[in-house]
């Protein structure tokens, strides 16, 4: 085995992110068995469906890349969900809670940043304790009831097209790209790169590590907000409930993508496409009849073997 | 960065340079707790109430005193929630009790042997290892069982039912369960091999503890083994209280292991915590529960107490890493 992992033709397949592996073989899977979905049609819509994961995990592969996590994008997403389906600010344009979504995910994403990095509280703990908070903050608010419905104008935004696209899928990519940019054209990117492979090195040379993991942090909440905005107007109604997994999944398709605590070989794009697989990885196993604990058994050993094939890798 | 202050405050409340972390904060919290609600309420000091105390906190603390030991080394055990279903759920299959009872340790030891190979041999970070293992054996438990039902054998139930010497038996459950860990971490040379490695792996040389000639994947496994065994024996308590298997018993049980963890100081680098740091943790927890179902304050605001808690107390402690 360790022959075979050191062997050259192991690190070029390893080179490239798990996720695009597995996409592959999944379109290859729907392309047998129902050539018919394979159309831009039927595809946009499930893709549409992750997109609020597909954001989250855009925040959650830079704060992977300095070695942290965030593990509160779910208490975000319930409350700004909560802030605009109750109608606790009646009259409000769209624009006004665009802005306090985005206000409320900077000032979340900052006090993560501070405590992580200043007060060097574990990061596993702060975003944790916090995303605790929110959920009780909101069901407290709501008394566990599901608030009202949300404001018209977010359902027709989201079931707008452009190009034969969703709307919301092309923002995703946007943001994607954007974010690509970000990690590889700006100093920041640079000052990403260097702390999440040795923070003492990247001390060292200069590297403002703490002001490097708070803006990390910060960047994580306000995507944070967006997913909330996206998956607000994708469920169309207040809920006490939604959003409360899409913090561990985002942090397991972001694996899946070729990132890992402090390494990013699968840089942007990988876990993009690891958001993908999610989204397709459902669509076939529901075509073959496997059931919800069959998908759980399956997401799991994913996961846990894309995970496996980094190790390896870094081992050596 | 960090004032290091020497000072008796700093010694003693922060818990600064002690390998037992900040832990004497917590109990005057626990404390406070207890004598505010014995006066506050009347029911709180009853005899049933007590009781019902220490059997609701029970699975709690045999859950966080098993997380604290793969805590100790670095590590992060997010599967046991999922274990501890997994054992009501094979208690509660049509079997004699013979069977089934070895049978779940057998089998959580399997899956902390699992985690703990994943972790120290083939290099995946622990959270996504158990991560993976969680949804693995969560999903297994569906197949099982897939909604709430069975029946456990009459033994189980009268373990966690019945009374000894006028006590309520999950009172021994506690005692046992606090005597095995304490033997473990204090009573034998793997407890000290554990402090080692953490303190290595907080250091940021996970080589330190080899270097001395401590077999740091052995011991680390072993810790995941020894984590996994205590949700075990967490499910077979509840599988005694709920006298029936059920899917969804531990969900979220590792988020709360993990917080009773870290109350008691514990620091989730390594290398720091204590097994009476570990318990008073698990006190304020099933305290902040009981006495807010006594006052009757809704379970919601219960939450977000909990987690402001948990955030107060861990700012507090300081520490050099950055990061998890």
């Amino acid at each position: 085995m360790s022959a075979f992992v050191s062997s050259p033709l192991f690190r070029r397949i390893s080179k490239v992110p798990p996720s695009y592996y597995l996409l592959a073989a999944l379109l290859v899977i729907l392309f047998v068995a129902r050539p018919q979905m394979l159309n831009a049609n039927v595809l946009g819509v499930f893709v549409r469906q992750v997109v609020p994961l597909g954001i989250l995990v855009l925040g959650q592969l830079l704060v992977m890349r300095v070695k942290s996590i965030d593990l509160s994008g779910g208490g975000i997403i319930l409350l700004i969900n909560y802030c605009i389906s109750s109608g606790i600010f009646p009259g409000a344009s769209l624009g006004f809670y665009v802005a306090l979504a985005l206000a409320t995910g900077l000032a979340i994403g900052l006090f993560n940043g501070l405590m992580v990095a200043k007060r060097r509280v574990s990061a596993v703990i702060v975003t944790l304790a916090l995303s605790i908070v929110l959920v009780g903050f909101v069901q407290y608010l709501s008394s566990g009831k599901p608030p009202g419905d949300v404001p018209k104008i977010f359902g027709e935004l989201f079931n707008t097209r452009f190009i034969g696209l969703p709307s919301p899928v092309l923002f995703w990519i946007a943001l994607t790209a954007l974010m690509a940019l970000l990690l590889s054209q700006t100093v920041f990117g640079r000052f990403v790169a260097a702390v999440g492979e040795s923070m003492p090195a990247a001390h060292f040379s200069g590297v403002p590590v703490e002001r490097t993991v708070i803006l990390a942090h910060t960047l994580a909440g306000l995507m944070a907000a967006l997913a909330a905005l996206v998956q607000t107007a994708s469920i169309a109604v207040g809920s006490v409930r939604v959003g409360l997994d899409l913090p561990i999944l985002s942090v397991a398709a972001t694996i899946l993508g070729g990132v890992v605590f402090g390494r990013g070989e699968g840089g942007v794009w990988g876990p993009f496409f690891g958001v993908l697989c999610f989204a397709f990885l459902f669509v076939v196993m529901t075509m073959f009849g496997v059931g919800d604990a069959g998908k759980l058994v399956a997401q799991g050993l994913i996961i846990l073997l894309a995970a496996i094939f980094y190790g390896l890798r870094a081992g050596k | 960065m960090n004032p290091s202050s020497s000072s008796l405050f700093g010694k003693l409340l922060a818990g600064r340079g002690s390998r037992q972390g900040l832990w004497l904060l917590p109990l005057v919290i626990a404390l406070a707790m207890a004598l505010w609600l014995a006066a506050a309420t009347s029911q709180f000091g009853q005899w049933s109430n007590l009781a019902n105390l220490v059997a609701q906190g029970m699975p709690l603390l045999i859950t966080a005193v098993g997380q604290m030991f793969v805590v100790l080394v670095g590590g992060l055990d997010l599967s046991i929630g999922s274990v501890v279903s997994f054992t009501t759920a094979i208690l509660a299959l049509d079997l004699p009790g013979v069977i089934t009872l070895p049978g779940v340790f057998l089998l959580a030891a399997l899956i902390g042997a699992t985690n703990g190979y994943c972790i120290t041999r083939l290099n995946v970070h622990p959270i996504v290892a158990t991560l993976s293992m969680q949804y693995v054996v969560l999903g297994i438990t569906r197949v099982l069982r897939p909604v709430s039902g069975g029946a456990v054998p009459d033994g189980v139930r009268w373990m966690v039912e019945g009374t000894f010497l006028g006590l309520p038996l999950p009172v021994f459950w506690g005692i046992a369960t606090i005597l095995l860990a304490w033997k473990l971490l204090y009573g034998s040379r793997y407890g000290l091999h554990l402090f080692a490695i953490g303190g290595g792996v907080a250091s940021g040389s996970s080589d330190a503890a080899r270097n001395f000639g401590i077999p740091a994947s052995r011991n680390i496994m072993l810790a995941y083994v020894i984590c996994s065994l205590f949700a075990a024996l967490a499910g077979v308590f509840l599988a005694g209280r709920i006298v029936s298997g059920d899917p969804n018993v531990g969900l979220l049980m590792e988020l709360d292991a993990i917080t009773a963890v870290a109350i008691g100081g514990t620091q989730l680098s390594g290398g720091v915590g204590s097994l009476h740091g570990t318990i008073i943790g698990v006190a304020v927890l099933a305290l902040l529960s009981n006495g807010m179902n006594l006052l009757n304050v809704t379970p919601f605001v219960q939450t977000a107490v909990k987690g402001v808690l948990l955030l107060a107390v861990v700012a507090l402690q300081s520490r050099k890493k950055i990061g998890l």
